[in-house]
């Protein structure tokens, strides 16, 4: 890269890009850098950062909406709505580092997934800036609207390759009052699927449901988000439902165990798939001596030792059961990095006219999206 | 009228040989008024021809037809939407999905019902009742509308503030497009690789094709349900009480408002037992019993704060049933106090509801009209109803004028066009009012990804419709904030 630029506002983003666009120049589009090898490298001269475009600009917590800039860290925006007891309900990776925009382009989420939804349920507007400096906004500040084609949705998880994303309206939810969190070991998977499925299969409300490998096996993490006395009830059924297994409490840090998935020398892949297939990769990555944390959504975080055979092993297995592997790590030293994505079923035609639409000159992250794009 | 060797590929594609007992292909005068017009009445178009395939590779086999010719075609599941949506194109193709109502799949074990999208919403649910699970979305017209216009109009029910609406509930769907291609979007595993063109196409309203499957997410029934009715002397008393309801956290199932004039007709339509007042409170809840049991405490509580003088828990389903009787009766009900009305639906935050029901009254009062107001009242949905006489000369115009102006007062305190009925014929000029040029330029590059052509559902959802490859500059200031709020049409 030889040279980043930062924009203080929409109107300077604008014009920038709109050079960019006549000069046919590639630019590559960064928040803090901490998801930049999520897709493939980008070959561009220029960097556009989006941090100069920070804060919560509108706090309308009697709405319990927000409009975020999309260069605000994560946890400072979180920060900011906390001050109102509020939260975008959503636990993505590295929170205190990545910046919103980082997070929406690359369509991040965690362990909350399960009971508030993905990006996708959460962000009800946006504000982006085309190839070509148009300026455009879709949904509104809402939380009911269906004026319009939904391009929040398109923009969310296309890695910055349609348009930079400048702003976010988000629909907040109020921080989680009482909480309680068990864990479920055991050496073998099934039990704990089982478990897994009859937790699924029952009226409990649960903020968070994760599998995971363990040193000694698996284990099965349950938070629940209820009334006091309600998490009395919850326990006890839980304890009854694990028979024989035996819940303890969960130790705080089991819904940040994803992040350590990522180490210097090893390969880290979201692999995704239905909820009762999870038995099936787990022990698969368990065995070739990798570790895991699986959410009851269907999506999955494996390190694994950095061989091209296990993640295509891997990657086959996910395929096979409908899903898709995407390589998010790769050691630098390690020569032979197989692919980062997973062909796309069908509609690649499409999605490649969709880009041709809105980047017709692809200067916007080219190359970093799934085949090619 | 399409030419006869058009009509041969047509029926061809269905297998219409003149020889079944059913013929596939509809082209008689008579029969085909049945489809001139949706639940929007006022709009009448006679299509060319009217299709029902019978599975996925006719529908197919007709878009190709309609494709190679350049005739425009219009999806439509049971018409009963609001917005004009299922409107035939002259000389076009009408595509029912009357005979594609098969339930294709059922997986417990995942989640997921596979439909096609002939089905009947409620039928879903009646397919998994017995195992504990419900298919969420439940608009008004849940028994008789299809899951292929739930997903064409991103369609919502009283129960969407907790459960979200149809996209949340919908994973993976194929579709023809409108070159007759079939592609499948999104996956029943999450966040398949590529743009999300599933979210795209939930809520398109049939401009960028024809879902032929569709795999739909279930969700497990709660262990309790409760619903509470509350008596308030002022909108305002009542609109506060959804906002604290909101403040302390809770996220109730659903939470509706009627107004003084819609709860009467409510009233002598279905006999629920209202009490009189000004604005009327039902919030249900649901959860684990001691939860819910709980939070109806606190609820009770918080509308006596706001001085509800009346506040009623139902004791039994039957009780729960004749509230929400009441509520599902609203818009047929207004037939009982004014000889026309028309339904509108837009979208406010939720906090400025005394401010705009005001308002409305105000404009309602300048042009001697009585506008009835029921509304999803946790998500800032309102649905205005103005009555009007369509017998005394002039006032269906002061009528539909008032109307479009309550939408654009929506838009000017923050909201929306539309929460839930979508934008099809009746609301494409005020499209210009909530977006700018450039924000409807960028979703036509949507379009023309999709559909360059313009053959599904043309002349719908956009106020101007613009040819593939024409293309405007780009612009930067939005108008609502350049200066005022004026615009013309
Ligand atoms: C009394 C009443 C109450 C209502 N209450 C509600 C409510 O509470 N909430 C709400 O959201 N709506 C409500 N509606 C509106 C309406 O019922 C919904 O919009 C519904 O989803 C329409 O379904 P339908 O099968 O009748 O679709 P249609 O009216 O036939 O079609 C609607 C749109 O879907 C498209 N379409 C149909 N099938 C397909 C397909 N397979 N692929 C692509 N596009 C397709 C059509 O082209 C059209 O644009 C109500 C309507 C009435 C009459």
């Amino acid at each position: 890269m030889e040279q980043v630029v930062t924009p203080t506002n929409l109107e300077e983003l604008s014009s920038l890009l709109r050079t960019c666009n006549q000069q046919q120049r590639a630019v590559e589009i960064l928040g803090a850098g901490t998801r930049r090898h999520w897709g493939n490298p980008v070959a561009a001269t220029l960097g556009i950062q989006t941090t100069g475009l920070s804060g919560v600009q509108e706090h309308s917590w009697q709405d319990l909406t927000a409009t975020v800039a999309a260069g605000t860290p994560w946890s400072t925006m979180q920060q900011a709505l906390a001050q109102h007891g509020q939260c975008v309900a959503l636990d993505p990776l590295f929170a205190t580092r990545s910046t919103v925009g980082g997070v929406v382009a690359t369509n991040d989420s965690g362990a909350l997934r399960l009971r508030y939804g993905s990006l996708r349920d959460l962000i009800i507007g946006i504000t982006l800036v085309l190839a070509d400096g148009t300026v455009a906004r879709s949904g509104g500040k809402v939380v009911k609207n269906v004026a319009g084609y939904d391009l929040q949705k398109l923009m969310t998880g296309a890695y910055g390759t349609l348009g930079v994303i400048a702003a976010v309206n988000f629909r907040l939810h109020p921080l989680p009052r009482s909480v309680a969190s068990w864990t479920v070991g055991a050496t073998e998977i099934a039990p704990l699927d089982a478990l897994r499925h009859a937790l699924a299969d029952s009226t409990l409300v649960m903020e968070a449901l994760q599998l995971r490998t363990t040193s000694s096996g698996f284990a099965l993490d349950v938070q629940f988000g209820a009334l006091a006395s309600t998490l009395q009830d919850h326990a006890e059924r839980l304890h009854f439902l694990a028979r024989p297994l035996q819940p303890v409490p969960a130790a705080a840090e089991v819904w940040q165990l994803r992040e350590q998935l990522f180490a210097p020398e090893q390969a880290t892949a979201k692999v995704t798939c239905q909820p009762a297939q999870l038995a099936a990769l787990l022990p698969l990555i368990a065995n070739s001596g990798g570790t895991a944390v699986a959410q009851q959504t269907g999506t999955l975080l494996a390190a694994l030792s950095a061989q091209p055979g296990l993640v295509t092993q891997l990657r086959q297995r996910a395929e096979q059961l409908g899903g898709a592997l995407q390589l998010l790590a790769w050691p630098a030293e390690v020569a032979e990095a197989p692919p980062r994505w997973s062909e796309p079923r069908g509609a690649i035609a499409l999605m490649r006219e969709i880009k041709r639409q809105f980047d017709p000159q692809s200067i916007l992250n080219p190359g970093r999206f799934v085949g090619g794009i | 009228m399409l030419p006869t060797a058009i009509l041969d590929e047509l029926r061809n594609a269905v297998g219409d040989h003149g020889d079944g007992p059913q013929r596939s292909v509809i082209t008689a005068q008579n029969q085909l008024q049945t489809y001139e017009c949706d639940g929007l009445t006022n709009f009448r178009v006679l299509p060319a021809a009217v299709v029902l395939p019978a599975n996925a590779q006719q529908v197919q086999a007709v878009v190709q037809v309609c494709a190679r010719h350049g005739i425009p075609f219009v999806a439509r599941g049971a018409g009963t939407g609001l917005s004009g949506g299922a409107l035939p194109v002259e000389g076009g193709v009408v595509l029912s999905f009357a005979r594609m109502n098969r339930i294709l799949e059922i997986d417990l074990a995942n989640q997921r019902v596979i439909v096609e999208p002939g089905v009947i919403n409620t039928h879903v649910t009646d397919a998994v009742a017995a195992q504990g699970y419900f298919f969420a979305p439940d608009p008004s017209s849940q028994t008789v509308c299809t899951l292929g216009g739930n997903i064409a109009e991103n369609s919502g029910g009283a129960h969407c503030l907790k459960y979200g609406f149809t996209t949340t509930h919908v994973v993976a769907m194929d579709v023809v497009l409108p070159s007759g291609e079939v592609v499948t979007l999104g996956s029943s595993a999450p966040d398949a690789p590529g743009y999300d063109l599933l979210g795209v196409f939930v809520g398109s309203e049939g401009t960028l094709g024809v879902a032929t499957r569709i795999t739909l997410r279930i969700v497990k029934r709660p262990e309790a349900v409760q619903v509470l009715l509350a008596a308030f002397d002022t909108v305002a008393d009542a609109a506060q009480t959804v906002s604290d309801v909101i403040a302390v956290g809770m996220l109730p199932a659903a939470m509706e408002m009627m107004d003084r004039l819609s709860a009467a007709a409510s009233e002598a339509a279905a006999h629920p037992n209202y009490p009189v007042c000004e604005a009327l409170l039902l919030i249900e809840l649901d959860g684990p019993e001691t939860e819910v049991n709980a939070q109806m405490q606190q609820v009770t509580e918080l509308c006596q704060r706001n001085r509800s003088w009346e506040v009623r828990v139902a004791r039994t389903a039957a009780e729960r049933a004749l509230i929400w009787k009441g509520r599902k009766a609203a818009f047929a009900a207004m037939g009982r106090i004014s000889p026309n009305y028309i339904v509108q639906d837009g979208v406010i935050p939720r906090t400025a509801l005394p401010e705009v029901l005001d308002e409305i009254a105000r404009m309602a009062a300048e042009v001697n009209l009585r506008v009835a107001n029921v509304f999803h009242a946790g998500d800032g949905n309102l649905h205005p109803m103005v009555l009007y006489d369509q017998a005394i000369p002039g006032q269906e115009e002061i009528a539909l004028d008032l109307s479009y102006r309550i939408l654009y007062l929506c838009v000017d305190r923050g909201g929306s066009i539309t929460g839930e009925h979508g934008v099809g014929k009746e609301k494409q000029q005020a499209m210009g009012y909530m977006f700018a040029e450039p924000d409807l330029d960028t979703m036509q590059r949507v379009r023309c990804a999709f559909d360059p052509a313009s053959l599904a559902n043309p002349g719908k959802v956009f106020p101007t419709p613009r040819l593939c490859g024409e293309k405007a500059g780009p612009y930067t200031q939005h108008p609502l904030q350049a200066a005022g709020i004026a615009e013309i049409f």
